[in-house]
């Protein structure tokens, strides 16, 4: 029988940055999957990054993951969204060749020795006194492991939708997981069902793009990891179009035919994301809704509609197609669909995303009711980590919310649950002008690796970045400069509103060593520009950090505090928080409850 | 600090004697101790129970009704048990010693309401009201106080909380959708909406002024020149000749004060000696000092001078005092007026007939800034006002950010700083609501 340190399952965005991370820290790691075509396959949106989502890939990269390298390798059109505004929420955002993304993923792993492939259906969840000792495969094969992460996406029972004919099918085509679907049901962990939908798929030469207006991305670009040099490459656009009445009046007409309409979808969609149907029938003032449309490679065939999310039988498909200026004539690769899955309540983990039912088994992903790769593949290192952690008798790695972007979803997350697919926003983050993308290196690097995620090169490149940057304050502290008719230090210039960096560095008043001027100069000017918010932002997460310090036992009885009423000492016993802060922001606690526990804490 | 594992007893009524007198025992062991107490097995809820009650030595204390609250139907939300004896503190004190031998603890001031607090049983604000009702001295203190326990200003911040929820979500929204192709909020609009928010604090804060007023009373010193008729004004609004009055100039020397009540608002109202530049002796000469210290303190001054006689310099030196909130009151009206009132513009009143003096009583209230809108639930706490000053601190910081152009994440900074205020005075956050907020009013995602 084979032994594995960790068995991922799935080879989506969360199992392959487990996979690396867990196997980077030395683990033996097997990969179990459906299919080696579809490693870190992007079956809806081919882009990665977007507002706060941008901040999680430069995190995961910061801490030494794939993510950042990938869309950097195989990106054909990068945009830094809110560019206007202050460096706290510059977010990058890519467009990916979106088989050249995964083809990519696939050889950076096959680089790695220590990660092997399992390829076939995963079943059964080994499990011995609350403890994993293996996974069974459905056609009976057994493999024991030390820890499993369990990634599969939309896979658990799932069920997919176009307009009133449904099949079971975890993806367009693949079979969805049952068997594993129930074998997990059999610890008795909380359940819910999602929704997710995505549009249909064009075939490029049917569009006449003449009709639309053109997006062009950022030249030079702006790239996710700390790895990366901003050069100008080749890119791709994409285009802008709006729906029309007569679309929204064919929804209408159809509306029955929608299984979102209809009854027969039960799971909850994002609401960030809704299909065509809920734009048209919960807006019915709005008069249009932006369309991109989206190429899925530079060679690819297929061009992917953003925003026409839609369920309606492929005939009515069609017909919203064509009744696009410009789509009269465009041919459908393939319909959209709507998809229904199981997810495990997150609550049912600890803050290493490991559950607390099952010691030694990890999830990480839409398992977790998320959606979104980035957020998959921000749990999935995590996950990774941790089971390599637990094999290896380590403390399980948390980060703190006033740390990163990746420590605010796992503790909400964890804390809270999900009632619907959790997507990453900015306002997520109570300490959001500490979170950006030019520090997340500084943030994280050194947690990663401390970790033994961070190999020497980044470390190299992170320490002479750091260095970079020590030096340049030290200049702006030594320098005075000209404003206007007065010579001041150029620490109080910087200060002044009006007063650019870049433009004392081209008038050769201050002379900075710069290598990535967006990174770089964002790091240093924050400081000045934005002194006073900075110091209060830091001052509130000290005080968070207050509480989060009061730790509580793992096996402290809530059940034990008199007068604490039965409905708090449940949430408390699904959540376990590990500390008072963490209780603090249990859904329904009220702040009395928050300090009777205190009160019994002492 | 506070342990909520043990049970707490005390009694509940006024000290001294009364026709009955409550001893409370709230906790865990509360039906236990009342049923050890009377010799029963137990008591039928939230029934009253006629029963002998037994001290410590097996000696019947009284004969008592008690009344059993079993959690989490209480006023604590932990079991509570009420033992209504006759109000003798002998007998009460007994029922509590007997209650302690079985195994009660004597209850920390305030704790039977910290526990209903920590139990969920009321909000901050109602504790904290709980706390001043019981300890409001007139009538309007314990409207006020009552207000606040009904959620006037809980219901108040909820709109305001609600106001500045919206621009939030809009500038949210506007960060976190930058590519939606529309605006969600426009300059103008964060800077327009901040000011009516702005605007509303004042007002809430202008109650609180008012509120400290009804809390803690004014104080109003009357000063003018010696024998200007001050003691008789003195003695008329007291209602009584506590000052001595006599034709001697310099009868008064040292301060005399008297507690009155004017439309509800506590009123310290002090007599002070005579102003003069010359005075006699070294006793006059500490009166006057101490008449000037008295001014000073002063919430509302009342320059009091005679119009019956011609005005002295000792008179407009009086008047010359430059104090924010003083009336100029014209004395002894039932006298010809020896100068014209209107020109000075002084009230006109007689200490001797009572002229003029309802109308007095109401400038000094209005003065002293204790009137109150009859629809508007002034804050009296002070807890609730620093943080509203802190909250206005923050959105004046957002509102002058927003207007210099500065990007919303920070303009945002300190409208979530503001909210953090809200929340403290209130306790409590429902959860994700901008996001809620955001998603209700938008379409979203593309």
């Amino acid at each position: 029988m084979k032994y594995h340190e960790i068995i991922v399952i799935g080879a989506g965005h969360a199992g392959v940055e487990a996979a690396w991370a867990a196997a980077r820290m030395g683990r033996d790691v097997a990969i179990c999957t459906l299919s080696m075509d579809t490693i870190a396959h992007m079956p809806c949106n081919p882009a990665v990054g977007g507002t706060a989502k941008g901040h999680l890939v430069r995190e995961i990269d910061a801490l030494g993951g794939l993510m950042g390298l990938a869309i950097d390798a195989t990106g054909i059109q990068f945009k830094l969204l809110n560019r206007s505004r202050g460096p706290a929420v510059w977010s990058p955002r890519a467009q990916a060749d979106k088989r050249r993304y995964g083809a990519w993923v696939r050889a950076a792993l096959g680089r790695e020795p220590r990660i092997s492939w399992i390829v076939g259906k995963a079943g059964r969840v080994l499990v011995e006194h609350g403890r994993i000792v293996g996974l069974a495969l459905e056609d009976g094969d057994v493999y024991r492991c030390g820890a499993l992460v369990i990634t599969t996406g939309t896979f658990l029972n799932g069920l997919v939708h176009v307009g009133t004919e449904q099949r079971p099918s975890g993806r367009a085509g693949e079979p969805p997981s049952r068997d594993l679907a129930e074998s997990l049901k059999s610890f008795g962990f909380s359940w819910g069902r999602l929704k997710t939908g995505t549009p249909p798929r064009l075939h490029r030469r049917s569009i006449d793009f003449s009709r639309f207006q053109e997006e062009r991305g950022d030249d030079p670009p702006v790239l996710f990891s700390f790895l990366s040099t901003a050069r100008p490459r080749d890119q791709i656009s994409c285009h802008l179009v709006h729906t029309t009445e007569q679309v929204h009046a064919i929804v209408r007409a159809h509306i029955h035919e929608s299984p979102l309409y209809n009854g027969q979808i039960a799971g909850i969609g994002p609401r960030y994301c809704p299909s065509l149907e809920d734009k048209v029938m919960r807006f019915p003032h709005r008069e249009r809704h932006q369309i991109f449309l989206e190429p899925e490679g530079v060679d690819a065939d297929e061009i992917y509609v953003n925003g026409y999310s839609m369920s309606l039988p492929a005939h009515v498909q069609a017909d919203i197609v064509h009744a696009l200026p410009g789509l009269e004539d465009a041919e459908i690769i393939r319909p959209g669909y709507a998809v229904e899955y199981d997810f495990i309540q997150p609550t049912e983990l600890d803050r290493g995303l490991q559950t607390q039912r099952v010691r030694g088994l990890f999830l990480a992903g839409q398992i977790n009711g998320t959606s979104g790769y980035e957020e998959a593949a921000g749990q999935g290192l995590l996950a990774g980590v941790n089971a390599a952690m637990a094999v290896g008798g380590g403390q399980s790695v948390v980060l703190g919310r006033e740390e990163s972007y990746v420590g605010v979803m796992i503790d909400d997350l964890t804390t809270r649950g999900c009632l619907e697919p959790y997507r990453m926003f900015t306002s997520r983050a109570e300490h959001r002008l500490l979170l950006r993308i030019d520090n997340a290196d500084l943030r994280l690097t050194p947690r990663g690796r401390a970790i033994g995620l961070v190999d020497d090169q980044r470390w190299e490149g992170f320490e002479a970045r750091r260095d970079r940057l020590a030096r340049n304050h030290e200049k702006v502290r030594r320098s005075t400069v000209t404003v206007g008719s007065s010579r001041i230090p150029a620490e109080r210039a910087l200060r002044q509103p009006g007063v650019d960096v870049r433009d004392l560095i081209r008038d050769g008043q201050l002379a900075l060593d710069v290598v990535e001027p967006l990174i770089d100069l964002a790091s240093l000017e924050t400081v000045y520009r934005y002194e006073g918010y900075l110091r209060r932002e830091a001052e509130a997460a000290a005080r968070l950090q207050r509480q989060e310090s009061r730790r509580i036992p793992g096996d402290f009885r809530f059940d034990g505090i008199p007068g604490l009423s039965r409905e708090s000492v449940e949430r408390l016993t699904n959540v376990r928080p590990e500390t008072l802060g963490q209780a603090a922001r249990i859904p329904g606690l009220t702040p009395a409850a928050v300090a009777l526990i205190a009160a019994h804490l002492n | 600090m506070f342990s909520t594992a043990d049970t707490i007893v005390a009694i509940a009524t006024p000290p001294g004697r009364g026709g009955i007198g409550v001893v409370r025992l709230s906790g865990p062991d509360a039906a236990r101790i009342a049923a050890a107490l009377t010799r029963r097995m137990a008591f039928e809820p939230r029934h009253a129970t006629l029963t002998q009650v037994y001290g410590a030595d097996g000696q019947t204390i009284d004969q008592a009704i008690v009344t059993h609250f079993p959690d989490p139907h209480s006023y604590t939300g932990e079991d509570v048990a009420e033992i209504s004896g006759h109000g003798s503190p002998v007998v009460l004190q007994s029922i509590v010693a007997a209650a302690q031998a079985a195994g009660a603890r004597l209850a920390h001031p305030g704790e039977f309401t910290l526990r209903a607090y920590l139990h969920g049983r009321m909000t901050l604000i109602e504790a904290e009201a709980v706390a001043e009702l019981v300890d409001a001295v007139t009538p309007l203190q314990a409207q006020v106080a009552f207000d606040q326990l009904e959620g006037t200003l809980t219901s108040r911040l909820r709109e305001l909380d609600a106001m500045l929820l919206d621009v939030i979500a809009r500038l949210e929204a506007s960060l976190d959708f930058p590519d939606e192709g529309y605006h969600f909020i426009a300059t103008d609009e964060t800077t327009r909406e901040l000011d009516t928010i702005l605007g509303t604090i004042d007002a809430l804060l202008a109650d609180a002024a008012r509120g400290r007023i009804i809390r803690e009373g004014l104080t109003v010193a009357i000063v003018g020149r010696p024998n200007a008729g001050k003691s008789s004004l003195f003695n008329a609004l007291a209602g009584a000749p506590r000052a001595i009055v006599t034709d001697v100039p310099g009868t008064t020397r040292d301060l005399i004060s008297e507690r009155i009540d004017i439309s509800g608002v506590p009123v310290t109202l002090v007599d002070t000696a005579g102003l003069r530049a010359a005075p006699e002796n070294a006793i006059e000469e500490e009166g006057i000092a101490r008449a000037r210290v008295a001014a000073d303190a002063a919430d509302v001054l009342l320059v009091v001078v005679d119009g019956s006689q011609p005005l002295t310099v000792d008179d407009r030196a009086a008047m010359d005092t430059r104090v924010k909130r003083r009336l100029i009151v014209a004395s002894k009206s039932d006298l010809r007026a020896a100068w014209n009132a209107r020109d000075l513009g002084a009230m006109v009143v007689s200490a001797l007939t009572g002229a003029g003096l309802d109308e007095l009583r109401a400038r000094v209230l209005e003065a002293g800034g204790g009137v109150l809108p009859r629809d508007r639930a002034p804050m009296a706490n002070l807890r609730h006002a620093a943080l509203l000053k802190q909250a206005r601190a923050a959105l004046e910081r957002a509102a002058s950010a927003a207007r210099g152009g500065i990007p919303e994440e920070f303009v945002l900074a300190d409208l979530h700083e503001a909210r953090g205020r809200f929340d403290e005075i209130t306790g409590a956050r429902p959860e994700d609501e901008v996001l809620r907020t955001i998603f209700a009013r938008f379409c979203i995602g593309k």
